[in-house]
């Protein structure tokens, strides 16, 4: 990602917010105006105690006070000077409140806006990214990159900009009290500044290295945590309380390391701030002998000096963060700018009927490993067909292919005579209810996941569902029925529950086309007769294409075709099929074996009675 | 992600409260980790001390400096002042960066320390912990808990000991300077506080929303990626789009909320502050000129003024940050403290101390085990109705037996009782006619060979999970182990072979790679007991005749317990009991259960019938 990508993705995602964020460093300047008028009141005020003679007052002192001598009662000047540096104060504090407001307001705006944006992005983008992608890489640009990036917008902007602007607003104040002690007060700035900029660019690496120490140490407690019942089988305990304490004392090391540097640093910049001040103070003072400087005057420098070093110290590490925000935005920019699903597609009124057709189907992953080779079959509207193969073959391809989850190379693909790739997708998907190999269930309570099928299923929809995957019992087994959630923090559920509440997930969807892809495979056979049964009962006129490895599941189908190696090899019904030479008669055969073996195991008992 | 646990989502028992009193006792408690460092701790209050100190005098020597140079003139020495006030400037570096160390120093000691208590507790503690704490919840405790902590403590006991040296200090020179002006300017102080103990409490609580709404947005991200082909079949991008929206708005208010209680605040102290220096100009004024006090004076006042403001705040962050806190120091001290209810007794303890003859377990009684009983065994867990139910059983040396029946049916649990992950409710559980509690826990499960249904994989190389079996074995041993396992063909294909690095929890083996590495790493173990939990569900075909054989050969002369599904393994145990609700409804050979007629025979008969893949022979349920 070059420097201009990540430039035009923060243009983008700061739409609407960029006057705002005008405005907050605006707000912040008048603030520093104000309050930077405040050492100069306690200048004034010193003076007139020290040096009332010599002192000529401002100008707009006798227009606000203009009957006051100050060689006889200061009084009333003091009480001016104290209650104007309270009010300046308050104003200052008040520009200073709507900067932090107004901060807020565009940091976090711009943040939402991206967050919103990468997340839609992902759910988005093609399938075939998500094939490759690592999740939690990506999981760690959107949370720690996005961290980042707000710090950045949030605190290292707004500290940039105040450094710049007390630089701004300071300077020419001091240079009009005294230039000579002006150019004092910046002598160690640049020192400073480069001192703090080299070390922290030479921790960087350090700072990586305890982040890895620290991932390193959570990775074995997590694995001692989630492995407990072989560590326990095996009484490894002693050699886990090593290995993790290994890795303890490993980070506390790096991070001690660390700390320890960042203790040289801070006294080290602490001694050049301080050395700073103490020059003024004693520059000044032998000024104040000579009779070249006021005693105000001196301690207006020491203040404008120790308000403005600290954030030039701080610089340092502010830049060094700012380059870290640099690359997590590229990070971002990497995600976002990847090309999305094309949407242009049509999506013709009403539902479909359900009749499919595949035509020279070819397909692959990967170019030039091509996993479906040649492939043709139909479905007329309202049939079933059931798919056979073994792993590898191609079947849960053909399912993905028409989801629109990946797109063909070549041949083509109908539904209802429309090219599919020319269907918009989520059309597609509306008109497809699928149960996938592996159930993905969201850690959301039972009935919401269910809901996920349709939005506004009522409750005896979803139960009739449920009933129909034969998963009510089982849910109203669970403490809290419906509302139990799924995941860690809830409910445990086995493979054979997972698979049939997706069942149940999916029969709520009720459109043309029902996918199973080996949706059944953890259910038990008896349960998976019920569940086939009502399946039966409740499909008016659907098209099902059933993917699966048990004869036992494929048995009833209108339509059975055989896949090897990603080519079509046999199709037909269970009756021609298992007539015709073929895979399928041996899988038969092998049944029949089965079955012997059984009558014999049966004859056996028989004969010992 | 762990932060995910720390919200109510996850109801522990512990609750956060901003309000409630500080729990001095926790707090002694967890004290006692840093006080382990007493030189640390010694110079970290040193350092802190001298760090006040110069601030302190800072505005005392410049007070000397222009009172010299006022009244004195030429004469008055500035660089022997200029030389002193360097002199502190060094003094200063050198404190702060001495507190850094040692207060970093306890910092990350302390964390390590009440990490390793925990781990070692956790090592300890009995299964029943586990079932009811997530390994989320736990991870939370042990790392973000733990640091936080940590963090309070170090810089916790650097902010009381600074903040009150400096307020104290402050005050002091104040009142010797001049009594009627400091106690002008003292009268602020209570308004500082209140205002710091307010915003301080309230900064705080909304930062811990923009942290728990901030981790269920990771949370949200890592679902939206791994459910994105779900999403996508169920054409929920927009309502799960509308779904992270409300999190984002909840994160957009909270996080604004939180910046602007921190406006607000900081511009008051400002006020407040400006006030303080307001009354400092106009009696400090006064006074300079009644000649009660020199302009010196004046500008030390000044000065403090400023100082003052900020220990308070530092000591009202820390009294708030311990009340957020206190729900984390509760639940750490609790995983430290809790106690397992499976442990060796104090007798037996006794016998583990002495040392017997090499043929002898350690625990002084026979090495070899002839004879397992469970001897009217009930069982169930700390919630929920019985598990297991009147189970009298004798198993034999060399007994292989096969475990059948429904999900649910307690076979799992029957295997943990053995293993003495869980001891009876009521019962026993007797080895060679000596009840397993009063033998040692190590020992036993150190006979144990495991495979279970979800093979574990640590992180790390294919040979050191083998070798977990036995930690001594040689590379040769090893390679037998995998040899027999018919683990060795995948693994000498692997890229760099025993070698290869497996991935974070075995990210890069499959299902059933994973499951003939933990068949090695048992084989290994040479366990006298083997017990397998639906040990071979994820094993094709032919890796799984080759397992077959290899475990035939292991099983002789060992007890097994096989949980199965596949009928080969079933029909070839020397026992099959049939578990269902708790009991133990039939036991016996395959002949003898088919010749029943009865439960058995039925699940025999509808596997058989129905339970093929067209992979040609892949038998389950």
């Amino acid at each position: 990602m070059d420097d201009r990508g990540k430039a035009k993705l923060l243009w983008q995602v700061s739409a609407g917010y960029r006057l705002i964020f005008a405005t907050a460093i605006l707000a912040m300047a008048v603030g520093y105006v104000f309050m930077f008028g405040v050492p100069l009141l306690a200048r004034l005020a010193i003076d007139l105690i020290t040096a009332p003679e010599s002192l000529t007052l401002p100008g707009w002192v006798s227009v606000v006070a203009p009957d006051v001598d100050p060689s006889t009662n200061n009084l009333p000047l003091l009480i001016f000077a104290a209650g104007l540096t309270v009010l300046l104060t308050a104003i200052a504090g008040v520009f200073l409140y709507f900067r932090g407001r107004l901060v807020a307001l565009a940091s976090e705006g711009i943040v939402r806006q991206l967050r919103d944006r990468i997340y839609s992005h992902l759910e988005h983008l093609p399938s075939r990214y998500h094939d490759q992608a690592d999740t939690g890489d990506l999981v760690q640009r959107c949370s720690s990159d996005m961290e980042t990036v707000r710090v950045f917008l949030a605190g290292q902007v707004v500290e940039i900009s105040r450094a710049t602007l007390m630089l701004v607003i300071v300077l020419p104040i001091l240079f009009s009290l005294n230039s000579e002690m002006a150019w004092l007060s910046l002598v160690t700035m640049p020192f400073l500044f480069v001192f703090a900029t080299i070390f922290f660019q030479r921790v960087k690496r350090l700072f990586l290295e305890v982040d890895e120490s620290e991932a390193r140490m959570t990775t074995v407690l997590q694995e001692n945590l989630t492995g407990i019942r072989v560590v326990r089988a095996f009484a490894r305990q002693a050699f886990e309380i090593d290995k993790f304490a290994e890795r303890n004392r490993d980070f506390r090391d790096q991070n001690t390391r660390l700390i320890k540097l960042l203790g040289v640093y801070y006294g080290l910049s602490d001694l050049i701030c301080l050395g700073q001040i103490c020059l003024l103070l004693v520059a000044g003072a032998f000024r104040v002998v000579d009779g070249t400087l006021t005693v105000g005057t001196l301690f207006a420098f020491l203040t404008y000096v120790s308000m403005i070093i600290w954030p030039i110290r701080q610089m340092g590490r502010v830049l060094t963060d700012s380059g870290k925000a640099i690359v997590s935005m590229g990070r971002l920019a990497e995600v976002l700018f990847e090309p999305i699903e094309s949407q242009h597609e049509i999506a013709p009124a009403g539902r479909l009927s359900g009749e499919i057709k595949f035509q020279n189907l070819f397909f692959g992953y990967e170019p030039g490993k091509a996993i479906l080779k040649d492939v043709n079959f139909s479905v007329s509207a309202g049939q079933t067909l059931a798919i056979l193969g073994a792993p590898g073959s191609g079947k849960s391809t053909i399912a993905q292919l028409m989801m629109r989850l990946y797109d063909y190379d070549r041949g083509s693909i109908e539904l209802d005579g429309y090219e599919l790739s020319e269907l918009k997708r989520k059309y597609v998907r509306a008109q497809i209810s699928i149960v996938m190999q592996e159930a993905f269930l969201y850690s959301a309570n039972i009935r919401d996941n269910l809901k996920v099928g349709r939005i506004d299923a009522s409750p005896a929809e979803i139960e009739r569902a449920a009933i129909d995957a034969d998963i009510h019992e089982s849910i109203l087994r669970f403490p809290r029925g419906y509302d139990s959630l799924v995941g860690e923090r809830g409910v445990t559920l086995s493979g054979g529950q997972r698979q049939r509440l997706a069942l149940a997930r999916a029969l709520l969807k009720q459109p043309p086309i029902l996918i199973l892809d080996d949706a059944l495979s953890a259910v038990d056979t008896d349960t998976e007769a019920t569940i086939l049964a009502a399946l039966k009962e409740r499909r008016k006129g659907q098209t099902t294409l059933i993917i699966a490895h048990r004869l036992s599941t494929v048995l009833h189908a209108d339509k059975i075709i055989v896949l090897a190696g990603g080519k079509v090899v046999q199709s037909g019904n269970h009756h021609s099929l298992s007539t015709s030479p073929g895979i399928y008669q041996q899988l038969c055969e092998i049944q029949g074996a089965i079955q012997q073996q059984l009558e014999t195991d049966i004859i056996d008992v028989a004969k010992t009675q | 992600m762990s932060d995910f646990y720390d919200d109510e989502n996850f109801d522990d028992g512990f609750q956060e409260n901003a309000d409630g009193r500080i729990n001095l006792a926790l707090w002694q408690q967890l004290l006692g980790y840093v006080l382990a460092y007493p030189r640390e701790v010694s110079m970290l209050a040193i350092s802190a001390f001298f760090t006040a100190i110069c601030e302190i005098a800072f505005p005392l020597i410049t007070r000397q400096v222009i009172d010299g140079v006022e009244t004195e003139g030429a004469d008055f020495d500035i660089l022997f002042y200029g030389a002193v006030y360097f002199g502190f400037v060094v003094l200063l570096a050198i404190s702060v960066a001495s507190f850094i160390w040692f207060g970093g120093k306890i910092r990350t000691h302390v964390s390590h320390d009440i990490r390793r208590a925990g781990f070692d507790n956790l090592q300890k503690l009995s299964f029943a912990y586990f079932d009811f704490r997530p390994v989320g919840w736990l991870m939370a405790r042990m790392t973000s808990d733990c640091e936080r902590l940590s963090n309070i403590l170090a810089w916790g006991l650097l902010d009381l000991i600074l903040g009150t040296t400096m307020m104290i200090g402050i005050a002091i020179a104040m009142l010797w300077m001049d009594v009627s002006m400091a106690l002008t300017i003292l009268c602020v102080i209570p308004a500082l506080v209140w205002l710091s103990l307010f915003f301080q409490k309230r900064i705080l609580r909304s930062a811990r929303e923009v942290r728990k709404t901030n981790s269920r947005i990771t949370g949200s991200f890592n679902e939206s990626i791994m459910g994105v082909q779900t999403s996508k079949a169920f054409v929920k991008e927009s309502e799960n789009a509308r779904q992270f929206g409300e999190l984002t708005d909840n994160m957009f208010d909270a996080s604004v909320l939180n910046k602007v209680q921190a406006a607000l605040y900081l511009p008051l102290v400002l006020v407040l502050g400006s006030i303080a220096s307001g009354l400092a100009i106009v009696f400090g004024g006064l006074e300079v000129g009644w000649g009660l006090v020199t302009t010196g004076t004046l500008i030390a006042f000044l000065a403090y003024a400023r100082h003052f403001f900020e220990p308070i705040e530092q000591l009202a962050n820390l009294f708030a940050e311990m009340q957020m806190a206190q729900a984390s120091a509760e639940r750490i001290i609790s995983l430290i403290e809790a106690d397992s209810d499976v442990a060796d007794a104090p007798h037996v303890v006794m016998r583990l101390d002495t040392s017997y003859p090499p043929n002898l377990a350690e625990d002084g009684y026979e090495a070899r085990i002839k004879q397992i009983q469970f001897q009217d065994v009930y069982f169930q867990y700390d919630i929920g109705g019985p598990v297991l139910t009147d189970i009298n059983l004798d198993i034999h040396q060399g007994e292989n037996i096969a475990i059948v029946g429904s999900t649910g049916g307690g076979k799992s649990s029957l295997v943990s009782l053995l293993c003495r992950f869980y001891e009876p409710t009521a019962g026993k559980i007797l080895i060679d006619g000596i009840d397993y509690r009063d033998r040692g826990l190590h020992w036993l499960q150190s006979q144990l060979g495991v495979v279970l249904q979800s093979s574990h994989i640590f992180g790390g190389r294919v040979i050191d999970n083998i070798r977990y079996g036995r930690l001594d074995a040689t590379d040769q041993e090893v390679f037998a182990a995998a040899n027999r396992a018919g683990a060795h063909d995948f693994i000498a294909d692997l890229e760099l072979g025993y070698q290869t690095e497996v991935g974070e929890g075995g990210s890069k083996l499959s299902a059933g790679q994973k499951q003939l590495i933990s068949f090695a790493r048992a084989i290994l173990a040479d366990p006298q007991i083997l017990i397998m939990d639906e040990a071979t569900s994820s094993v094709d075909t032919v890796t799984e005749q080759h397992i077959q054989k290899g475990l035939a050969e292991l099983l002789q002369g060992r007890i097994s317990l096989v949980i199965a599904h596949r009928l080969s393994t079933i029909r070839n145990a020397d026992r099959i009991l049939v578990i269902e609700q708790g009991r133990i409804i039939e036991s016996g050979s395959h002949e003898v259960l088919m010749e029943l007629g009865s439960r058995y025979s039925k699940l025999y008969r509808q596997q058989s019938l129905a339970a093929f893949s067209t992979t040609g022979d892949h038998w389950q349920t």
